[in-house]
């Protein structure tokens, strides 16, 4: 298990966001954590990040419980994430968006002086560069990243994400917002990153998306986990199905 | 050289180090209408050590840097616990409290200003400057400028990726308080005599108000907006009021037209 | 002694409260800290001063310089909050700023930079309540200020205006799908707000018989205090955080000498906004933003 979370609880104001959720996570695993609208979905992300403190249980990565451990060190422990709102610096370049994300890999405070921005070639810089090469944005390096669209920030926000070398990517609806061609494009993207060996949980609605990318699902309702099964038998599970009641998202 | 044009450059040279004074926490997110209340405390104490215990006045200068900056310091931890306009407001209530303190303290004159008889002329403080401005620009060229742009852009977010955002708020701070009092101290022991009622709020708004005129989008907005400040009225000739109406009215202007300053937003380091 | 140092700083408090009613209904309503406030109660104190030294008659001088500070409110927003909707946040409050240095420094170029005495045209009638003395202008002085509070209560309460201007406070953004006029009720704020101040200031020139260019610095930025301690976007708080404030700055020149009054005044505000940052009604403020 490279990421478990064990009988995680947490509330907001008396009302139980999340309650006693443990599900596991193998290295290597393309996970999907599913339910319908406010089911605690990104409540469990933030958990995990540590955004949030939990009331209760803990989330242990690598064999490490991390509960404790403040938010900005989880990423240095190779865990790094998306977002659902996009969230790009609007004030930064698209490259320097992409370059903060670098520091998980060597932080400290002298990490801080390196001087990226000097001389023709800096490994950082170009390693930023040849990312988002890979991700056939390199046109876009230059720009401020505030006024691009929607789509183009999405990618982005992949690449910065990849470049803190996570082992372990939450992706919280990556394929929202996106059209059919973006969405194959976001498909293939993630397939080459799980061949490296990264490991994926995704939050997603789009039921076919996930079929296609996903080996398991666990299926999230009030905070609650209702299911965990292989991603083929979501359809049969009868409380899935009553979970989803009234909405047409499983019907894919 | 003549003494009127020497003395409009050395005013350029200070205006510059606290432009950069000013543009430092700017940049960080935070609105620090304190600026004056940290040149107020580099100029009295740097005053004070070069008069008291006769210390050089390039050393009294430094020295107050560092009172400056430790002050800045110590206010940091309390002050960097609010944001927004809440940051405004306390670095305001910090400024009005900071003269406040100074007027009432005789032993560096109280209300009635304090001469500082050590002199530092034009070349040091022109090096001063010229060292203040290439440290920042080297600054911006390294990862703490986009950090900090980071931190201030989603807090969230810089965290989440590793950067520590109170450590960072706090460098900027205390590295603009430090730059602040370098300018209180060489203005002291150029000019000779300070007044800590010239330390108020407005005085803070006139730095803010000349480094959003350049813009804080690059790394060289505050030198054009402290150049702009400082010269605009020499072209003029005007009176030290007209100076400031236009100074006004061209805010207004650029504010209207050009909110991120005359300079335009750029990438901190462009390749 | 006590109770006269009471009395003196709740008439003095009655000026902050007005200062502090303005910069709140602009901090509620538009979450924006108008600088040019205290430039607006300068303006109307000098226009007050001049006006009664060239023996214009009371009612018509306070008529003046009140209006004066519904207008260059309106001049103001047209600057400032006209163009926040498409700027970054902190454009307005910078431009207030500027707008405050622009009305000084004209006031400085018209009249110069020294402290006038206004003349007063009539005779200052004073109470003696035991052993207290009440000058009878400054208990108008503060009775208009509450009158002057308790109409824009109502107004707030029950015109349309009021319920227009209570919706952008709450929802900005669907204001305008809620039918709120935004455009022509926005500048409601400006002038409400100018009025006040600029009624501070008629008062304040009138009841301490003194006007300078620096008036506004001086004794209005004080109203930013205030307003904070009182909660900001709270009307009442405002006027709770004035009349504190007036009290806490009369009792601080007793104790410890006039020097002290700005380290009372905004050391209490720098306390409140580190330990009670909603004030002391509670503040009604949306989330952070310039």
């Amino acid at each position: 298990m490279v990421l478990e979370v064990r009988e995680l609880s947490m509330s907001f104001g008396g009302l139980k966001v999340v309650d006693q959720l443990s599900f596991g996570v193998a290295r290597g695993e393309r996970l999907a954590l599913i339910g319908p609208n406010g089911a605690g979905k990104t409540t469990v992300f933030n958990l995990i990040t540590g955004v949030y403190a939990p009331d209760g249980g803990a989330v242990v990565l690598e064999g490490n419980d991390i509960t404790a451990l403040p938010s900005r060190f989880r990423i240095r422990r190779g865990l790094a994430r998306t977002f659902q709102n996009i969230r790009l610096m609007a004030h930064l370049t698209v490259l320097e968006n992409v370059m903060i994300a670098q520091y998980a890999r060597a932080p400290g405070i002298g990490a801080l002086f390196q001087p990226v921005g000097f001389g023709r070639s800096n490994r950082w810089r170009e390693e930023a560069r040849g990312a988002l090469a890979n991700a056939g944005l390199e046109s876009y390096a230059s720009q401020m990243a505030g006024g691009l669209p929607y789509g183009i920030q999405k990618r982005i926000e992949l690449v910065r994400a990849l470049l803190a070398a996570p082992r372990v990517l939450l992706l919280d609806e990556p394929a929202a917002g996106l059209n059919p061609a973006e969405t194959e494009a976001l498909h293939q993207a993630l397939e080459a990153i799980a061949a490296r060996g990264v490991t994926l949980v995704v939050v997603e609605h789009d039921m076919q998306f996930v079929g296609r990318l996903c080996q398991r699902v666990v299926v999230l309702n009030f905070g609650v986990k209702i299911a965990e099964c292989a991603v083929a038998e979501i359809h049969r599970d009868p409380r899935v199905r009553e979970a989803y009641l009234g909405t047409d998202e499983l019907a894919a | 050289m003549s003494g009127y044009l020497e003395s409009v450059l050395v005013l350029l040279a200070i205006n510059t180090v606290l432009a950069y004074a000013a543009f430092l926490p700017m940049v960080a997110g935070q609105l620090n209408l304190g600026v004056a209340a940290f040149v107020a405390i580099g100029a009295y104490s740097g005053g004070y050590l070069s008069q008291t215990y006769g210390l050089h006045p390039v050393l009294a200068a430094l020295a107050a840097v560092v009172v400056a900056g430790i002050m800045g310091w110590l206010v940091a931890f309390p002050i960097l616990r609010t944001r927004g306009i809440y940051l405004a407001l306390a670095t305001f209530a910090l400024n009005q409290v900071v003269q406040g303190t100074i007027l009432n303290l005789n032993v560096v004159g109280g209300a009635s200003g304090y001469p500082v008889p050590a002199h530092i002329g034009f070349p040091v403080v022109a090096t001063f400057a010229v060292l203040v401005v290439v440290a920042v620009v080297a600054l911006f060229h390294t990862r703490f400028g986009i950090s900090v742009t980071a931190v201030s852009d989603d807090e969230r977010v810089a965290d989440l990726m590793g950067l520590s955002v109170r450590g960072l708020q706090t460098a900027a701070f205390t590295a603009g308080a430090a730059l602040a009092g370098l300018g209180g101290a060489l203005y002291a022991h150029h000019f000779n005599y300070i007044e800590a009622q010239n330390y108020g709020v407005l005085f803070s708004i006139y730095v803010v108000l000349y480094v959003l005129l350049g813009g804080t989008q690059t790394v060289y907005g505050p030198l054009l907006g402290a150049a702009v400040f400082t010269l605009l009225p020499e072209l003029l000739r005007g009176s030290a009021s007209w100076r400031y109406v236009i100074f006004a009215c061209l805010i207004i202007a650029i504010m209207s037209l050009r909110p991120q300053g005359v300079l335009l937003r750029k990438a901190w380091f462009s390749k | 002694m006590l109770e006269q140092q009471l009395v003196n700083g709740l008439m003095l408090g009655s000026v902050y409260a007005l200062i502090a009613v303005a910069f709140t209904l602009a901090i509620g309503v538009l979450n924006f800290l108008n600088f040019s406030l205290p430039g607006l109660f300068m303006v109307a104190g000098m226009l007050t001063w001049y006006l009664l030294r060239a023996h214009i008659a009371w009612p018509i001088a306070a008529l003046l310089a009140i209006a004066s500070g519904g207008l260059l409110g309106l001049l103001v927003e047209r600057f400032t909050y006209r163009l926040m909707s498409r700027s970054a946040h902190f454009v307005p409050l910078v431009t207030s700023m500027a707008f405050l240095i622009l009305f000084e420094n004209l006031v400085l170029i018209a009249w110069g930079s020294d402290l006038q005495r206004v003349p007063v045209p009539f005779e200052t009638l004073s109470w003696r309540l035991g052993p207290t003395v009440i000058a009878v202008p400054q208990l108008i002085g503060l009775a208009c200020a509450l009158i002057a509070v308790a109409c824009l209560h109502q107004v707030l309460k029950r015109t349309r205006i009021g319920r227009g201007l209570r919706t952008i406070a709450e929802d900005p953004e669907t204001a305008t799908m809620l039918g709120v006029p935004v455009a022509r009720v926005v500048p409601v704020v400006f002038v409400i707000g100018g009025l006040f101040t600029a009624l501070g200031g008629f008062l304040f020139a009138l009841n301490y018989q003194q006007a300078s260019p620096f008036m506004g610095e001086e004794i209005a930025l004080k109203g930013i205090s205030a307003m904070v301690v009182g909660g900001m976007g709270n009307i009442w708080g405002a006027i709770l955080g004035g009349l504190l404030i007036g009290v806490v700055e009369t009792f601080s020149i007793t104790w410890f000498g006039a020097r002290a009054v700005d380290i009372s005044v905004y050391g209490l505000l720098l306390a409140i906004l580190f330990v009670r940052p909603a004030g002391l009604l509670g503040g009604v403020m949306r989330q952070q933003r310039m």
